[in-house]
């Protein structure tokens, strides 16, 4: 239940930390557009809020927020929404500011109502008061009013069109919307996307029976954020094997090589080292990995070949339906530069649809979230996945003790640590406490069918996220013929949280047990805390008291969370409404989720998309728990493409080649010579 | 290399059939053959030999694959890597050495014929001639015309 009045403070962001610029009041339900123009009863302000951005629906039992197709998106926390539900946990954030609901227990007194109960009255938010710790930049004004409620939602774009299950095609066809009908559709714009593409041309499809809608020109764009901000920037290495390679269906000549011969033309022989790695690679040398710039620059290339650029629609999707000639209809928005007299809404009509949308979400585990919502002004916790240079830029601009908080164990937390040891060259007082959620002994790593995976410093070591037999062994094998059920306890054997077993992360850690900077903690933290200090602000944290062991405090500058992205696809709009529309039945959960990705045949299709002769598939994180465990990596995409392109083959989908030895040896020269599939 | 059983049986005769059998023909006819007697009919010098070591090559393997898949379940990745396929296809050579040397192929030829020096010099050549090959398709050869067959542990045909 909501207690009125509600206030949100509205932080901004500029140089350094947020700054409250404004707290507002609703006395009442109602729905509150938020936007540039005056029309709106927030009023923010800036070229990079749209002129009618989001809107803010507070009812009795609630409050939700939906994007009125925005240039710069809407998110709650830093998951992009479409309509979500709001329950004030993280800040909604457009553009610059952030939207924080104040807990209903610190209102009363302190609050500055400005908002006039009559319709269409505007109060323009002048300077700061007691409750506003900073005073409102100049030249940024915030207005605020309230107007009457309204309920656009239902005739919101694509509600108005998508009023059914199944929705004509040709009602489509004639409406302002429509932007073209295609044989083959992928939706997500991302590597997934891209991988498919590129098995149907070169199984034979041209670039003008098929489109990907995404919100990237650059098909690996998300992914080389990710990389980039968990400080992996292109001379280091992924972790991913040479011949998962998402610019070669065939995965041969596989990174090593290519990096060997690449060594090899300018007369370093060192390269051969690499073959040697993949030759004796896990037993006798240490697993090679492909360096993330060398795998973009491949992945430009191919794009290049393919015609991706052809192919590919710039546009957010928002909504998926089936149509009633046994195709699909997919609406999304493009960017308000490519509006048509305005109009930014289209529909794309596709016989054949694959949907590869990826991480929903990244993760912040509760007590940052609380911590977050608690001191937004601090910039001192921050999930490994978003930009968090400010921390190295901060402790390796100071010759003063720094200490650093790393949570989780996989292979991020371990890249973090390395990047931390990196700053410690710029100043010998960073220090390292590394967060793990219980020890594990030596001989206490996970156990499957005679095999037990191998612990070092309380980190379980695995080359990839999965064991390798996951991508095309017996392990493949036994988890596409188990029962949903089997999956789940397969699943539970063989995944939890693993590091790459490199000599230079382990001899880090040594180096820093021993020298005393590096310490590891175990447990859950049940207090975090702001506390001021000699050297300024740090938090204070206290770990839960342990069956072993007790109580543990710990003060730190800053909290690097690497527990990783969240695969719940009911945090992507567009996802949700898919699921909940057409019932489509859901995994069960795997990792500790309490439900899985989409379910999937072993050919990777939605079956419960099926439309008479059409056919949806899905690709990637969004199918975990599903008949392939390794779904988000490069081979796992590699794998799923290759299945769902079989399988419109036989089913005799327009030029869809049975890809025999023979086209398959051709179309491998044509790679090799870098001609047109 | 991530193989089941039955995709080591079926990569051992894939790779028996593509390049053992054809690169086994040529070399009887032109290494091993020219000491060798006339085929009827073609006239051609032909000597049998390499095709029976090539033979219990396939049979030695075809035998040790459920010890090697038995040794693979107590690996936590459940892989083989190329370095132990190397060291046991070798391996396997020495064993059909042995078998030749306790006079497995006596049947065939007079002993005094059959145990020469050059008999096992030969027997050697052969094997590297097959053996480099094979270990390259391995290395990713074979998934230039089957696409699949990394997915599929090593076995043939579609998904």
């Amino acid at each position: 239940m909501v207690k009125f009045p509600i206030l949100l403070d509205i932080y901004q962001r500029g140089e350094g930390p947020l700054k409250r610029v404004e707290r507002i009041s609703l006395p009442e339900a109602g729905d509150y557009a938020i936007g540039r123009l005056d029309e709106n009863q927030i009023v923010l302000d800036t070229p990079e809020v749209s002129k009618r951005h989001a809107l803010l629906v507070v009812r009795e039992d609630g409050i939700a927020i939906s994007d009125r197709g925005s240039t710069n998106h809407t998110y709650i926390g830093d998951s992009e929404v479409d309509t979500s539900p709001w329950d004030g946990a993280l800040p909604i954030r457009i553009a610059q500011f952030e939207i924080h609901l104040v807990p209903q227990t610190a209102s009363g007194a302190e609050t500055r109502v400005n908002v006039s109960e009559e319709n269409a009255t505007r109060a323009v938010a002048a300077g700061s008061t007691a409750a506003s710790p900073a005073p409102a930049p100049r030249g940024q004004s915030i207005e605020v009013a309230l107007n009457a409620p309204n309920a656009p939602s239902e005739m919101r774009f694509p509600r108005n069109v998508f009023k059914s299950e199944i929705v004509s095609a040709a009602e489509i066809k004639s409406s302002e919307y429509f932007a073209g009908e295609y044989t083959y559709l992928t939706v997500g714009g991302g590597l997934g996307s891209f991988v498919w593409a590129d098995h149907l041309r070169i199984f034979g499809v041209g670039t003008g029976d098929i489109r990907a809608i995404g919100d990237d020109v650059i098909p690996y764009a998300n992914y080389q954020r990710l990389c980039r901000n968990s400080q992996i920037p292109p001379h280091e290495r992924l972790r991913s094997n040479s011949q998962s390679t998402p610019d070669n269906i065939w995965g041969f000549p596989g990174y090593a090589s290519r990096e060997t011969w690449k060594d090899l033309k300018e007369f370093r022989f060192g390269g051969i080292k690499y073959i040697f790695q993949v030759f004796g690679e896990a037993s006798l040398a240490q697993t090679f990995t492909p360096r993330s710039g060398e795998v973009f620059k491949s992945i430009d290339k191919e794009a290049q070949r393919i015609g991706w650029r052809d192919m590919l629609t710039y546009g957010r999707v928002v909504g998926i339906r089936k149509t009633n000639d046994e195709r699909y209809a997919v609406a999304y928005r493009v960017p308000e530069d490519q509006a048509r007299g305005g109009l930014r809404e289209r529909i794309m009509i596709g016989k054949f649809l694959h949907i590869a949308t990826g991480y929903p979400a990244t993760r912040f585990t509760d007590d940052l979230q609380a911590f977050k919502a608690r001191y937004p002004e601090e910039a001192r916790v921050f999930n490994a996945y978003e930009n968090h240079e400010v921390v190295y830029r901060t402790i390796e601009s100071k010759q003063a003790p720094a200490s650093i908080v790393v949570r989780g164990r996989g292979i991020v937390a371990s890249r973090i640590i390395q990047r931390l040891y990196e700053a410690r060259d710029k100043n010998k007082g960073i220090t390292i406490i590394h967060q793990m959620r219980n020890p594990i002994g030596p001989k206490e790593g996970y156990k499957y069918k005679g095999a037990q995976r191998y612990v070092y410093n309380h980190i379980e070591n695995q080359a990839f996220n999965w064991p390798k037999a996951c991508w095309g062994g017996q392990l493949l094998r036994e988890t596409e013929r188990a029962t949903p059920e089997e999956r789940v306890k397969i699943y539970e054997a063989l995944g939890g949280t693993t590091t790459a077993d490199r000599r230079d992360w382990r001899n880090i850690i040594q180096l820093g047990i021993g020298d005393g900077w590096y310490k590891p903690v175990f447990g859950h933290f049940e207090t975090l805390e702001l506390v001021k200090t000699d050297q300024g602000p740090k938090i204070q944290m206290k770990l839960k008291a342990r069956r072993d062991q007790p109580a543990v405090e710990v003060v730190a500058d800053y909290v690097i969370d690497c527990t990783g992205l969240i695969g719940d696809i009911t945090h992507s709009p567009l996802l949700r409404d898919l699921a909940e529309t057409y019932k489509l039945p859901r995994n069960l959960g795997v990792g500790g989720g309490k439900i899985g990705g989409i379910f999937v045949t072993p050919d990777f299709e939605i079956a419960a998309l099926r439309n008479g002769s059409g056919r949806a598939y899905a690709a990637g994180q969004i199918t975990l728990g599903g008949p392939q465990p390794g779904v988000d990596t490069f081979l796992g995409m590699q794998y799923s493409a290759l299945r769902s392109v079989d399988h419109l083959a036989v089913l005799g989908a327009p030029n869809v080649s049975l890809f025999g030895p023979l086209r398959s040896f051709t179309q491998w020269i044509k790679w090799c010579t870098n001609a047109v599939p | 290399m991530v193989p089941t059983l039955k995709g080591r049986w079926a990569t051992r005769i894939l790779l028996f059939l593509w390049i053992g059998v054809p690169i086994t023909f040529l070399f009887s006819l032109f290494v091993a053959g020219p000491r060798s007697p006339t085929l009827p009919l073609l006239g051609w010098h032909y000597d049998i030999l390499p095709f029976q070591i090539l033979s219990l090559l396939l049979l030695v393997g075809l035998i040790l694959d459920p010890v090697y898949f038995y040794f693979q379940q107590f690996r936590w990745e459940k892989d083989w890597p190329f370095a132990f396929q190397f060291f046991f296809t070798i391996i396997e050579f020495v064993i059909v050495l042995a078998l030749v040397w306790w006079g497995v192929l006596d049947f065939t030829r007079p002993r005094s014929q059959l145990h020469t020096t050059d008999n096992y010099l030969l027997y050697t050549i052969h094997f590297a001639c097959i053996f480099i090959p094979s270990f390259i398709a391995l290395l990713g050869l074979i998934q230039i015309f089957m696409i699949r067959w990394r997915f599929k542990s090593g076995e043939w045909g579609r998904m």
